[in-house]
């Protein structure tokens, strides 16, 4: 079925699909996590931490 | 457990493939939207490689036949229709927004390596490493640059990454009408002639995904 | 896999190995789990930390590289900095073998912002 593409190129398609469905795409308010995600926990702790850490980044002089 | 795959424009035209589990398609109109759904007979969804290829597929196809679509993040539902009915109304005007930016888009995704890149701590004073790791930088900067410019020109709009400490130089999605998608790719080619020694990646079109976030509580 | 994946490659050149490495490698794949298996709780716990230090190690560098990009940082600020960034990364590699973890442990996937590392 695959034996058009090389084994490379195929797993960086497969790669940019997974990331594309796994971590992009719209999220809901109110909607329910059906997929298992052991690190859920951690994820929002740390959600916190990154966006006041962007925001800091942004407001420095000089910074991109 | 209604399982979402992606808010569309109506009216939509489901696609003739069938959801996680062989479920059958639906189209539940919220509001003015509507909602790409499929009734699991589970709580828990695994993100295996089949299941992940399946809410692919969906997706996918639904973006070929339908103008503006939304994808769903993967592994998400809803107890039943009044649930998403009410998730959609609440974050409605953003939504559409969205929807209004991706209309008659694709997304086309550009990664890049460059040789070299993230070679090993030099052996040396700290002032050393510092110099290095700022002439790292730069030059990642500068090649990012190059290859980002002139494709944000062609797309609606952009994302950007720029490698940090490893290799991947840079990371992009770009937004692209989908007459201008042949343009998109001559540009890439050329780019990557002028760069013969930079590993260049673009793929797509995909669905609008990197650009279907909606940011809870944004304006 | 479907046969989607054909028609998504539009160009591709270069050591395509070496990209999905590092694709796999940022962890845009499946999500890295945590080891909270009672029997590897240290691993585990090692992993987290060592994933945290490394995000730390990264931002403050960056934010060291700014600085002494717009010369607000005097030779031995930049010589202590540097001596110390090498001294973390080299400890970093000794702490990664000890528990048997790769780059690709340290690297947590956290949604929508993105890859950590």
């Amino acid at each position: 079925m695959n034996e058009h593409l090389p084994a490379a190129q195929q797993d960086v398609t497969l790669l940019e699909l997974v990331d594309r469905v796994l971590n992009k795409g719209v999220v809901l308010t109110g909607d329910i996590t059906l997929a298992v995600a052991d690190v859920d926990l951690v994820y929002v702790g740390l959600r916190v931490l990154l966006a006041s850490v962007a925001t800091l980044e942004e407001a420095e002089p000089g910074a991109r | 457990m209604l399982y979402l795959y992606a808010l569309s424009e109506p009216p939509t035209t489901a696609p003739d493939v069938p959801g996680l589990d062989d479920t059958k398609l639906d189209v539940e109109r919220a509001g003015e939207i509507d909602a790409v759904v499929s009734v699991l007979d589970r709580t828990r969804v695994e993100p295996s490689e089949k299941a992940i290829l399946d809410h692919a597929r969906v997706v996918d196809r639904l973006a070929e036949s339908n103008d503006a679509v939304l994808p769903a993040r993967f592994g998400r539902g809803f107890a039943d229709a009044a649930a998403l009915r009410a998730a959609v109304a609440e974050r409605a005007a953003d939504l559409e927004r969205a929807l209004d930016l991706v209309r008659g888009c694709a997304e086309v995704s550009l990664r890049a390596l460059a040789p070299g890149g993230g070679a090993g701590t030099p052996a040396g004073s700290g002032r050393d490493y510092m110099r290095a790791r700022l002439g790292e930088q730069r030059r990642t900067q500068r090649l990012a640059g190059e290859l980002h410019e002139p494709l944000a020109a062609i797309a609606r709009t952009a994302t950007k990454s720029v490698g940090t400490g490893s290799e991947l130089v840079f990371s992009a999605a770009y937004l692209v009408p989908r007459e201008a998608i042949d343009d998109f790719n001559a540009q890439v080619a050329r780019l990557g002639g002028d760069h013969p020694d930079v590993t260049l990646a673009c793929t797509g079109p995909w669905p609008p995904y990197s650009f279907a976030t909606v940011e809870p509580g944004s304006g | 896999m479907t046969r989607q994946d054909d028609e998504k490659l539009l160009y591709a050149a270069g050591d395509l190995h070496a990209l999905a490495a590092e694709l796999d490698r940022v962890g845009t794949a499946f999500p890295r789990r945590i080891n909270a298996d009672p029997e590897h709780v240290e691993r585990g716990l090692a992993q987290l930390v060592l994933t945290l230090v490394e995000l730390l190690r990264q931002l403050m560098e960056r934010q060291a590289l700014r600085r002494m990009e717009s010369g607000t940082l005097t030779d031995e600020e930049v010589e202590r900095l540097g001596e110390t960034f090498m001294k973390l990364e080299q400890r970093m590699e000794e702490l990664k073998r000890q528990f048997e973890l790769e780059d690709r442990d340290l690297n947590l996937n956290l949604g929508p912002l993105g890859d950590l590392l």
